[in-house]
């Protein structure tokens, strides 16, 4: 094994740890907004961390920055998506922080 | 007998699908549960041809169930849509979202 | 180990499925419908079927995902709390005491339909019968398919399938989406979209569609070319074309109106005359139906791939719209009775 699989291990694991976090995150926060929170941080910081370690895994430039691009897009998407639902639930469905008490039924 | 086939378990997985479906069909009673219903269906359908895809498989899959599967899987989600418009109207209409009132 | 992968795949998509199926208010339903498709995509991207997995989960999941939650503006609005819509599938059970599986089903019978849940159990043991004890390897078309591929005009065995070995299945597929278009308007009110000269600046969506669209329309005909030798193909880049128009219409853009009825007309019916027209032409010139002349094999299964991605993504994004503006907050139409 080489150095470069043992850092892409490294890199994908982490990645993998923040795709944890984020998830339990979203089971365990309180309302909508922290767990958007959660979602988007934590799974793009897990998602950039998991193409790096691809994209040294497989050794090829092409490759990686088709990774890289894919990474920002689903920034660029899940940060909208993010922004959009928030507008939406504190304008038209009146959800407020605190008010996170939906999930208990 | 050997270790199950890869297509094996997604056979399996295609025929309890299949049947979930089947009895959401039959058990639901909204739409939009009946639909997503039959979807479950199809998927179940779609699953088991693409597992036997692979186990025809030479140096590829067999493409032809392959390209069955994309072809109906466009028509699933067209008939899908088109039974949604009908629920949405039937629900805009008459306020109703299931059959359960002239049965 | 990579045995394991696939039972946990296999099994998490059964999960998702009984999950959504008797989940307690729509919107879960519809969540846990687009985790089952997109659970669905690396199933087939397991069984090596990539240009399925890309159709499923751009159409399967995410375009009848959106459908879905556009009509949960109707079924379950979002002012009332996610749960109420629990009360018209629940007859026999208040929402408080239906918490888990017995809500979304027939709550209110007594009996369990035997007919169907014994038809379902006779379909299930078949299946899986043949599933674990018709074991055989090769054969079905895989062979065929191989030895004819040099003839087809393309690299890839799956477009040669869909574009040339199997054409008819193509051109009426495309037909059945603008049939299915047809039959969407004639529910509604026959295809006429309100005139939206005022674009609505969100400060975010409004730039964010500014850099998407020109990206998806790139990688939609990047996918387009690609189908020739790699997955990829006419319906993929159908999908991301479609994703394209339905992003602008969601932020504002005047998508339905900027071109004038004609075009749109045009647009939509593009792909399957054209694919029927070349069809009438070979079979004029002594071949078959879809009998395309070897030499130009290729190029022909391009220009009827491209027109064909034209229309399912303007027909795709026409459903969207019509869809959204099916929710009219002026309801006021007079039913006809």
């Amino acid at each position: 094994m080489s150095v470069a699989d043992v850092i892409a291990i490294v890199l994908i694991s982490a990645g993998c740890f923040f795709f944890l976090a984020g998830t339990v995150g979203l089971l365990r926060l309180p309302d909508l907004f922290s767990r958007l929170h959660a979602l988007t941080k934590a799974d793009n910081l897990g998602l950039g961390l998991v193409a790096a370690g691809m994209a040294i895994y497989m050794a090829n430039p092409w490759a990686a920055l088709k990774l890289f691009f894919i990474w920002i897009f689903t920034l660029l998407a899940s940060s909208t998506a993010c922004y959009l639902i928030s507008r939406f639930a504190r304008e038209q469905a009146g959800v407020t922080a605190n008010s996170g008490k939906e999930d208990e039924r | 007998m050997n270790a199950m086939e890869t297509y094996q378990i997604y056979l399996t997985a295609s025929a309890v699908l299949f049947t979930t479906g089947l009895a959401g069909v039959f058990m639901a009673r909204h739409f939009f549960r009946r639909i997503v219903a039959t979807k479950i269906m199809g998927a179940g359908v779609f699953l088991s041809l693409v597992s036997f895809a692979e186990r025809d498989a030479l140096e590829f899959a067999d493409p032809v169930p392959h390209a069955m599967v994309i072809t109906g899987i466009v028509v699933a989600v067209s008939a899908a849509a088109f039974a949604l418009a009908l629920a949405r109207r039937i629900h805009q209409l008459t306020g109703e979202h299931d059959f359960t009132t002239d049965s | 180990m990579s045995v394991w992968i696939d039972i946990l795949l296999a099994t998490l998509s059964v999960a998702l499925a009984v999950r959504c199926l008797t989940a307690p208010t729509l919107a879960q339903c519809v969540f846990l419908f687009f985790a089952f498709g997109l659970t669905l995509a690396l199933a087939w991207a397991r069984l090596g079927a990539v240009d399925v997995a890309i159709a499923e989960a751009a159409i399967g999941a995410g375009f009848l995902g959106v459908l879905l939650i556009d009509a949960l503006r109707d079924f379950a609005p979002a002012k009332e709390a996610t749960v109420e819509d629990a009360e018209g599938y629940a007859a026999g059970g208040s929402a408080a005491e239906g918490s888990a599986a017995g809500v979304p089903l027939r709550a209110g019978r007594a009996a369990l339909p035997l007919l169907p849940l014994a038809i379902a159990a006779v379909v299930f043991v078949l299946l899986t019968a043949e599933a674990v004890l018709n074991v055989r390897d090769g054969g079905g078309l895989t062979e065929l398919a191989q030895e004819n591929l040099a003839r087809s005009g393309v690299d890839h065995p799956v477009t040669a399938v869909l574009l040339n070995y199997r054409s008819y299945d193509t051109w009426l597929e495309v037909g059945v989406v603008l049939i299915a278009l047809l039959a969407i308007f004639a529910v509604g009110n026959g295809g006429t979209f309100a005139r939206r000269d005022h674009v609505t600046h969100d400060p975010v969506l409004e730039p964010v569609s500014r850099i998407l669209a020109p990206v998806l329309f790139l990688i939609g005909g990047f996918l387009l070319f690609l189908g020739k030798y790699e997955p990829g193909g006419a319906f993929q880049a159908a999908v991301l074309w479609g994703a394209m128009g339905i992003l602008l219409y969601l932020a504002g853009w005047p998508v339905m109106t900027c071109l004038p009825r004609v075009w749109w007309q045009v647009l939509l019916t593009a792909g399957f005359g054209v694919f029927m027209l070349l069809g009438l032409a070979f079979m004029s010139g002594g071949g078959a139906w879809f009998e395309y002349p070897l030499a130009h094999a290729g190029n022909l299964i391009l220009l009827i791939e491209t027109l064909a991605a034209l229309s399912i993504a303007a027909a795709l994004t026409a459903i969207f719209a019509f869809f959204h503006e099916m929710h009219a907050p002026d309801a006021t139409e007079t039913p006809e009775k």
